[in-house]
């Protein structure tokens, strides 16, 4: 595991909760990050368009019985990522010098 | 780049663990697996009582062992009470599966000790009172265990 790394990507409020939530996780249904963050389907949907195009989140479609669901889970990069970003975010609290993903 | 000061990094850090909890807080198993293995353990201890053949007994057994084990496959330690979310192992703690584990086995110790009490004491039916004794304390201690092993996990994330 990295050490640490201020990532301004995870930064914003929004995604660093959903990548706090999947940091905790194997995997987490998109419902249940909306849900669990108050979000809309659609604000729920860009964050993690962007964090998958950064290669940090992983969506899933498994067909689960009647409908279909969406399923997230953390990259190895992007568990990576939010390991050093957190580990940042202490850095920047005890005073050390930051360095930037 | 600007980098948030202590404050925003502080709240960030708070929201960050804000999120891990809501995770720890999934840990956990349905109520319909503790209510079915009590159900399960007063049935063998009902069919032990009535006497009835050795063999049927030993199936009996062998059949609710094997549809645990299948259940309990994916449901011990808690890591997927529901179909929204598993939790990490790391988070849950290590230890959840066999923690539960020892639950079970000292349910098993429990039955036999308070059989054998029970039997002592001239009861009718001690199976079946010991059985509805140890059903009792799964339907109740059940989900004071995985309680527990959510306190722990939130314990070694504030750790």
């Amino acid at each position: 595991m990295s050490g640490q790394r201020f990532d301004e990507l995870i930064h914003p409020a929004t995604r660093l909760s959903i990548m706090s939530l999947l940091a905790a996780a194997d995997w987490a249904d998109f419902a249940f990050v909306r849900d669990q963050l108050r979000l809309s389907d659609s604000a729920l949907s860009k964050q993690l368009a962007t964090l998958e195009e950064a290669g940090y989140v992983a969506i899933e479609r498994p067909l689960s019985e009647r409908r279909r669901r969406l399923r997230a889970q953390l990259t190895p990069l992007g568990r990576e990522r939010f390991h050093g970003h957190v580990v940042a975010l202490q850095a920047l609290i005890a005073g050390g010098p930051l360095t930037t993903a | 780049m600007s980098y948030p000061n202590e404050a925003e990094a502080r709240l960030a850090l708070a929201d960050v663990e804000q999120a891990r909890q809501r995770v720890i807080d999934r840990i956990g198993m349905p109520w319909w697996y503790w209510w079915g293995l009590a159900g399960c353990w007063v049935g063998l201890g009902v069919l032990n009582d009535v006497g009835v053949a050795p063999w049927l007994l030993t199936a009996a057994t062998l059949v609710v062992g094997a549809v645990h084990a299948s259940v309990s496959q994916r449901l011990l330690g808690g890591r997927q009470q529901t179909s929204e979310v598993r939790v990490r192992r790391d988070v849950a703690g290590r230890r959840s599966a066999l923690l539960v584990i020892a639950f079970l086995v000292s349910l098993v110790a429990l039955t036999i000790v308070a059989a054998l009490a029970l039997d002592a004491d001239g009861a009718g039916h001690p199976a079946t009172g010991a059985s509805i004794f140890v059903a009792v304390v799964i339907v109740l201690g059940g989900p004071q265990v995985m309680a527990a092993i959510r306190e722990d996990a939130a314990r070694r994330a504030v750790a």
